[in-house]
C-alpha cells in the first residue's frame, strides 16, 4: 500500500496520496547529445587526470574511507553535525500523523528553497482544513521522505488550480540590509549553473 | 561579489550586487570517533564490465564462473582511488575522440516523445549587460505569488553605497507597501527570462521589497516551475 502523507490539526488527521511534479511532466525537457564523425550518439567517459584510464560507466563507485584507506560500510556511517556530535537518524514522516503548524505569511514560504514539489490528492481531510486552504492560507509540516539524519519542511499550499501541493525544501535566511553598513561580501558561488532548460510562457 | 544592472518601476537603473541565499548545511555521514572522507574509487576494469567477461569467458551466462572465481576482479587496478577527471568522447566504436563532436539538440516533450532535433544554440547571461533587468508592467499580491510558481532559488540585492542604497530602500518600499512582487526580466522589453551565466537556466524573477524603517530586503525569487498538474494524459504517459 502506497504510503501517504498525514497531518493532524486540532486533534483531526487529513491524509493524502501524493505524486511527484517536475518540469520534464509540465513542459518537456531538452537533451544535447554528442555525434561522433558517423552520425552515432558517442558515449560520455572520463579520463583520469594522468591519463593513464579511461572510465567507463560502471567502472566507478564512492564511499567513505578513514584516514588509513579503509572502507567504512555505510552501515556504520552516522549522522554527524558540525561540532562533531552525533545526531539521531529520524524515521521518515510518511505513513504517519505529524503536527501541522500554521497559518503562516507567504513570506515564509518565500524564505525557503523549494527542491521538490508534491501533487496532493485528500483521502481524508478537515473540511477546516479545506476551507483555510482554499482561502490561501500555508501549513508547515516536518517531512523526511525517508529516515535521514536531517529532516525538510514541508508547506500544504492550495494553488490557484484549487490543487493542493506539499513543497518541501528548507529554509534561508535573508539578511537586513541598513544604511549605516555596508552589506558583508561572501563568496557569490550562487549555484546557479545546473543545466535545465525553460521556456515556460 | 556579482553584479546585476537593475531598473526600477520608473526606469531609472544601477548596477548593484547581488548574492545568493544558501540553506544551513546539515548534518553530514561519519564517524563519531575518526574522520572520514568521501572519495571515488575503481571499482571494476574494463575487462571486468558485462562486455569484457563476456568476451573472456565465452559465454552471455558467466553467472557460475562468478561464484565460482572472481573473474570480475582485477586485483590489481580495483580498489584504486579516482581524482579529477576529464570528460572524455567515445565513438559508437568504443574509440576515443581527438576533436570535440558535434551536438545535436533534442526536444522532449512532456509524453517523453522526441518532438524536434536541432542544432544547439548559445545563450549568453543576461544579467548584468548593457540591457538592464526592467520590471515588467506585471505586479503579482506576494500571496498569489506562491500559490502560482515554485521559488527554488532566492538571490538578495544589496547596496554598495549612499546612492544604491536610496535606490534599492525605495524600491522595497514601494513593493512591501503593495504587498507585491514585480515580474522582471532581461532584454528591451523586460519580458525575457533571466541568465546568469551562459546556457544556465533560464529563470523567471519576481522582485519581493522587505522594509522596517531604515533597513530593507530587496529579494529576487527565481522559478522556472508553476504550481499546476501535468495534464492528465501527459502524466499517464510519463508516470
Amino acid at each position: 500500500m502506497a504510503r501517504t502523507i498525514m497531518v493532524e490539526r486540532d486533534g483531526t488527521v487529513s491524509s493524502f496520496a501524493f505524486k511527484k511534479v517536475d518540469r520534464s511532466k509540465l513542459y518537456g525537457r531538452k537533451r544535447r547529445l554528442p555525434l561522433d564523425p558517423d552520425g552515432e550518439t558517442c558515449t560520455r567517459a572520463a579520463l583520469t587526470d594522468d591519463g593513464s584510464l579511461i572510465l567507463l560507466q560502471g567502472m566507478v563507485a564512492q564511499g567513505y574511507f578513514d584516514d588509513g584507506g579503509c572502507w567504512i560500510p555505510h552501515g556504520d556511517l552516522v549522522g554527524v553535525d558540525a561540532d562533531g556530535e552525533v545526531v539521531p537518524e529520524r524515521p521518515s514522516t510518511l505513513g504517519r500523523p505529524v503536527p501541522l503548524e500554521g497559518p503562516f505569511e507567504p513570506r515564509v514560504l518565500l524564505d525557503v528553497r523549494v527542491q521538490s514539489v508534491y501533487a496532493l490528492e485528500a483521502e481524508e481531510i478537515d473540511d477546516a482544513l479545506v476551507a483555510d486552504l482554499s482561502a490561501g492560507r500555508i501549513f508547515r509540516l516536518p517531512f523526511s521522505y525517508r529516515s535521514d539524519y536531517k529532516q525538510d519542511d514541508a508547506f500544504l499550499v492550495a494553488g490557484m488550480d484549487d490543487g493542493l501541493y506539499a513543497l518541501v525544501g528548507q529554509s534561508v535566511e535573508p539578511e537586513w540590509c541598513s544604511p549605516q553598513e555596508l552589506p558583508v561580501i561572501e563568496d557569490a558561488d550562487d549555484d546557479l549553473d545546473d543545466e535545465l532548460d525553460f521556456e515556460m510562457f | 561579489m556579482r553584479k546585476m544592472h537593475l531598473t526600477n518601476a520608473a526606469g531609472r537603473d544601477a548596477t548593484v550586487d547581488f548574492v545568493g541565499l544558501k540553506t544551513a548545511k546539515g548534518p553530514r555521514l561519519g564517524l563519531p570517533d575518526r574522520d572520514v572522507r568521501f572519495r571515488r574509487y575503481l571499482a571494476a576494469a574494463e575487462g571486468g564490465l558485462h562486455d569484457g567477461l563476456v568476451e573472456r569467458l565465452g559465454d552471455e551466462e558467466y553467472g557460475e564462473a562468478l561464484v565460482n572465481g572472481d573473474p570480475e576482479v582485477d586485483l590489481e587496478a580495483v580498489g584504486r582511488a579516482i581524482g579529477d577527471t576529464n570528460q572524455v568522447y567515445l565513438s559508437a566504436e568504443g574509440d576515443v575522440l581527438h576533436a570535440p563532436p558535434e551536438v545535436v539538440e533534442v526536444i522532449l516533450g512532456p509524453d517523453g516523445q522526441e518532438q524536434e532535433r536541432r542544432d544547439p544554440k548559445d545563450e549568453p547571461a543576461n544579467v548584468n549587460e548593457e540591457l538592464p533587468i526592467r520590471w515588467s508592467k506585471r505586479r503579482i499580491p506576494r500571496p498569489e505569488l506562491i500559490r502560482r510558481f515554485v521559488i527554488s532559488r532566492t538571490l538578495q540585492v544589496r547596496h554598495y553605497d549612499g546612492l544604491t542604497y536610496d535606490y534599492l530602500h525605495g524600491m522595497a518600499k514601494d513593493l512591501d507597501s503593495a504587498d507585491e512582487v514585480a515580474l522582471v526580466g532581461a532584454g528591451v522589453t523586460g519580458n525575457k527570462p533571466l541568465i546568469f551565466q551562459q546556457n544556465g537556466t533560464p529563470w523567471r524573477a519576481f522582485l519581493e521589497g522587505r522594509v522596517d524603517g531604515e533597513r530593507y530586503m530587496l529579494l529576487l525569487h527565481l522559478s522556472n516551475l508553476e504550481l499546476r498538474r501535468p495534464a492528465p494524459k501527459d502524466e499517464g504517459a510519463s508516470s
